[in-house]
């Protein structure tokens, strides 16, 4: 099956790693991997911000990019919730785009619940021994309906312990351009993810989305805990 | 053009109202109101028994406090027992259509007239109560002032097990059959007054009652199918070992 | 009220700031949220009696204009008079002229948002009537110098038991105490004065029912009932939208709309009041006012917002909302707090007025999944930031980043560089640390957080120098083996 994976420009930017664990765990599975070089953004800052016609230019570009694929593969839950939820309804008024938006929704999956609803994957390459803890991202949870896909696979992994913080699905504060339109309300959710991970003990969080993790990050660092480890699920799961 | 008018009108523009679609929208409006459609309700038993059992259960989660007396006859001393126990003035106001009972023969000196801000003991009766939550329903009339149940600090209402109804759609099906319109006012109870605008804790006795005691007649009728159950159940037992 | 909105960051901040209030933040989170669980439990399915609420609240507001004058006429029959206010200064007028044909001189009212939004209480007191706010919660922050409530079902959140103990020593003139019950048998007293002398007694409506004319009023007080029992006058102020059909639907919004507000199973009190006092009956109101209020609502009614009119007034939104619960309700600068207070300060009051309300916002829509009646609340505030879009209300600079961003991602060799470009910059403010200390750029990320270190390459030209790579040693493995 020929996936196209989907990077996402924070991944593209700030960590190339995850990407590549995610080719890592597609092509382990099976997946003929390609990466459209012409890739770039969903669309989601402009969709987010209210400009609707900038939002539509990305999604027809990315439309035309992916619908070749069997599956189109995206390491955030976010960026494939725009692609699956809010293309259909960007688009709603352009029978033809509408059509191919709808068509592309139904192929695109974030990863981890491509690896555990679609491949049904039963082993992965990741070796951990480590307590961790998962934060929930608001839009793979309450739009995607991503929830136990991630642990499934975590407990694929026999050395990770999973210990879930309090709150665990609760905002974490970034919400894209909020976290630098609105920084000091940012950081104060940001304290409150932060404490319920330090609460939990686990000396790694893990999540789905770079955006979370690097705000989560962020604030564990500058509250001055550099000893817990953040990382992205596909990291985990890859081994990397 | 009136305020009326004025807010009328740009609703009927924002429903894009006209004189075709106005028909459709105004039968629409009576079948509502006809066929009165019930929202999804969670179990309730409504086995002989099974509701009094729920309505003592929630009453317990909002404080109010239940006794469970066999006959009509037993009312007076159920009161004058809750009331002694707790130290409380013996002179009430009552519904003027309780003042049948006998409160004398308890030493209750119970005047049926509305309530006063002196008043400490009020106690009614309720047109019927709510087993899901443990409600009961007061409806206002000449013999019924609201004043009684909410004035005083102790209120204490009478009901009969065969007023429990198992939801609050039941409770209005009852006053739809009685005549003329709603009473000017229903009030459904569901414990004593209380309030958590100080840091979020729930302190009992705001502005209403601090205590809500109910008293209920339990039905022959559910008593007596219990007995037979018990006696089906008996025989069972019987097969396995000597009646005495 | 006067607005504020137009301050929110500013205030926001000054919140964040103040050690007290989010102390009282702290202590109240989640208070709410458990308890909201807790009482759902009971419920056999959740989410058809959520259906069944909002095929309730929809059925009337396609219809609104019918179901409105079903229950005019029904109001009507049974003894009330119905009046209609465009805006909050007719709702003042009205309230005024009637407290003035009945010889008005003190007002009793139990909590009604609407209210707030007409700054009634100021308008009585201008016009020499003395309004006494009956619910705790609103009566503490009356005497703290008419503060506004920072939340629509429990107004005095953001006020501590220290805080309120102060002010009672001070206003009423008693002994200070901390205890909770004392402060509220005090309250209690001295209200009671007050509902027995009082000549008028008002309230908001939680529901008005068309099927009979009534008005429903859901309390736990008791101080909703004092006033509508005792007084000889009653007036509602209610909004139009606040119509429901039958007393069937008052049942079923029944099961939602405490568990969602307070976490109870069923509020203490359920009033529903028809009408004036029969004939021969010793207590009740002579005479029944309801004044049914537009004030923003007719404008959404078929409208890109239509759906926020199925609000039910539960707080349920602004209890799960981690702003709200971070900054808590006063910064929101008017009414209603949260994410309905975001989506409906705009629309009532015009999205100049409340720029940042509906910007705040992660949408991570903790709200919509709670909301009794399916509002689209993380969509509607996008919806209003699209609105500000099209009027050219967002800065200059804004659209400048906006516009360039999609231009730029529109142009993949220009993207590619730019990202390049970027992860470089980025990996140098680093300076070899894990993390950037101070962004000069989108600096306001800096003020509560590190950003982590970029790898400093991005993934597509690590990716295509791969893929080059692996080519090149294709060809090289090729060529040895002589081909």
């Amino acid at each position: 099956m020929r996936v196209g994976l989907f990077v996402t420009c924070l991944v593209d930017l700030m960590r190339p790693s995850i990407g590549f664990a995610t080719i890592k765990l597609l092509e382990t599975a099976g997946c003929e991997v390609v990466v459209p070089a012409v890739q770039t953004c969903c669309g989601q800052p402009a969709w987010n911000a209210g400009d609707a016609a900038g939002a539509a230019a990305l999604a027809k570009k990315t439309i035309a990019e992916f619908e070749a694929f069997d599956y189109v593969v995206v390491p955030s839950g976010s960026c494939a919730d725009q692609i699956r939820t809010e293309y259909p309804c960007i688009l709603s008024g352009q029978p033809g785009w509408a059509t191919r938006a709808k068509v592309l929704a139904g192929r695109t999956f974030e990863l981890t619940d491509f690896l555990a609803t679609v491949l049904k994957t039963d082993r992965v390459p990741g070796r951990l021994e480590a307590t961790v803890t998962y934060h929930d991202a608001c839009a793979g949870l309450r739009s995607l309906g991503i929830k136990t896909q991630p642990r499934e696979l975590l407990a694929l992994i026999p050395g990770v312990r999973l210990k879930e913080m309090s709150g665990c699905e609760e905002c974490c504060g970034f919400g894209g351009v909020f976290s630098v339109k609105f920084g000091e309300i940012a950081a104060s959710i940001a304290e409150r993810k932060c404490e319920n991970i330090l609460a939990s003990g686990a000396q790694t969080v893990v999540g789905g989305d770079l955006g979370c993790l690097l705000n989560i990050e962020g604030k564990l660092r500058r509250m001055g805990h550099d000893s817990i480890t953040v990382r992205h699920i596909a990291e985990i799961l890859a081994g990397e | 053009m009136s305020s009326r008018e004025d807010i009328l009108g740009r609703v009927r523009t924002g429903v894009k109202r006209d004189s075709v679609n106005v028909l459709a929208a105004r039968a629409a409006v009576s079948e509502a109101l006809t066929v009165r459609g019930h929202g999804p309700k969670p179990t309730v038993g409504t086995k002989p028994g099974a509701m009094l059992a729920c309505f003592r259960d929630r009453s317990d989660i909002h404080a109010t406090t239940v006794d469970v007396v066999e006959r009509e006859g037993e009312v007076p001393a159920a009161v004058a027992r809750y009331l002694g126990e707790l130290g409380l003035h013996k002179s009430v106001v009552a519904w003027p259509e309780l003042l049948y009972l006998d409160w004398a023969s308890v030493g209750l000196i119970v005047e049926g007239r509305g309530a006063q801000a002196s008043d400490l003991v009020g106690i009614t009766g309720c047109f019927c109560a709510i087993a899901e939550t443990g409600t009961f329903m007061l409806c206002s009339s000449a013999g019924t002032p609201a004043s009684v149940s909410l004035l005083p600090e102790t209120h204490i209402a009478i009901l009969r097990e065969t007023d429990i109804v198992p939801y609050m759609e039941d409770a209005w099906a009852l006053v739809r059959s009685g005549p003329g319109r709603l009473p000017r006012s229903v009030n459904f109870v569901s414990g004593p007054s209380r309030t958590g605008d100080i840091e979020q804790t729930i302190v009992i006795g705001a502005h209403g009652p601090y205590r809500v005691h109910v008293v209920i007649i339990s039905s022959e009728s559910a008593r007596e199918s219990d007995n037979r159950t018990s006696a089906v159940s008996g025989s069972a037992a019987a097969n396995e070992k000597p009646v005495i | 009220m006067e607005i504020k909105s137009m301050y929110f960051k500013a205030n926001a901040s000054l919140k964040l700031a103040d050690p007290v209030l989010q102390g009282n933040l702290k202590a109240v989170r989640g208070k709410f949220v458990e308890k909201r669980i807790e009482a759902l439990k009971e419920l056999d399915d959740v989410e058809a009696t959520r259906d069944a609420a909002t095929a309730i609240r929809r059925r009337v507001t396609d219809n609104l204009d019918v179901w409105l004058e079903h229950f005019e006429q029904n109001a009507v029959a049974a003894g009330a008079t119905v009046l209609w206010a465009k805006d909050g200064a007719e709702v003042c007028r009205l309230v005024i002229e009637i407290a003035r044909r009945h010889g008005v001189s003190k007002v009793v009212k139990s909590k009604s948002m609407l209210s707030e939004e007409a700054g009634l209480n100021k308008a009585l007191e201008a016009a020499g009537i003395q309004p006494v706010e009956t619910d705790l919660g609103e009566y503490i922050l009356q005497i703290d110098g008419n503060e506004a409530p920072s939340h629509i079902i429990a107004p005095a959140v953001h006020k501590s038991l220290n805080q309120v103990a102060d002010l009672f020593h001070k206003i009423h003139g008693t002994p200070r105490k901390t205890d909770i019950s004392a402060l509220t048998r005090e309250a209690r007293d001295v209200l009671r004065s007050h509902f027995l002398t009082a000549q008028m007694g008002r309230t908001g409506a939680n529901f008005l029912v068309a099927e009979t004319g009534s008005v429903a009023l859901v309390t736990n007080e008791g101080n909703g009932r004092m006033v509508t029992t005792l007084p000889p006058v009653h007036v509602v102020v209610s909004g139009i939208e606040k119509v429901i059909p039958t007393l069937e639907d008052l049942a079923t919004l029944m099961r939602l709309l405490p568990r969602s507000a307070t976490g109870q199973s069923i509020s203490n009190y359920l009033s529903v009041l028809t009408g004036v006092r029969m004939p021969d009956e010793q207590d009740g109101p002579d005479h029944l006012y309801v004044v049914l209020v537009d004030s923003g609502r007719a404008d959404l009614v078929g409208s890109d917002f239509h759906e926020m009119l199925n609000c039910i007034r539960c707080g349920a939104c602004m209890n799960h909302c981690p702003v709200y619960q971070t900054i808590g309700g006063h910064a929101y600068g008017w009414v209603y707090p949260g994410p309905m207070g975001s989506v409906l300060t705009p629309l009532y009051r015009g999205l100049d007025q409340a720029l940042d309300l509906p910007q705040a916002s992660t949408l991570c829509n903790q709200c919509g999944v709670v909301c009794p009646v399916r509002i689209p609340l993380p969509d509607l505030l996008r919806k209003l930031r699209e609105k500000q879009t099209e009027q050219g209300l967002r800065s200059v600079s804004e659209r400048f980043g906006l516009r360039l961003w999609s231009w730029l991602a529109q142009k993949p060799q220009l993207y590619s560089l730019a990202a390049r470009f970027a992860a470089r910059y980025l990996a140098w403010l680093a300076g070899g640390e894990d993390r950037i200390r101070v962004l000069p750029v989108f600096s306001e990320w800096s003020l509560g957080r590190d950003l982590p270190a970029p790898e400093g390459r991005t993934f597509r030209e690590i990716h295509a120098r791969r893929k080059k790579q692996a080519l090149k040693d294709v060809a090289t493995a090729l060529r040895k083996e002589g081909r």
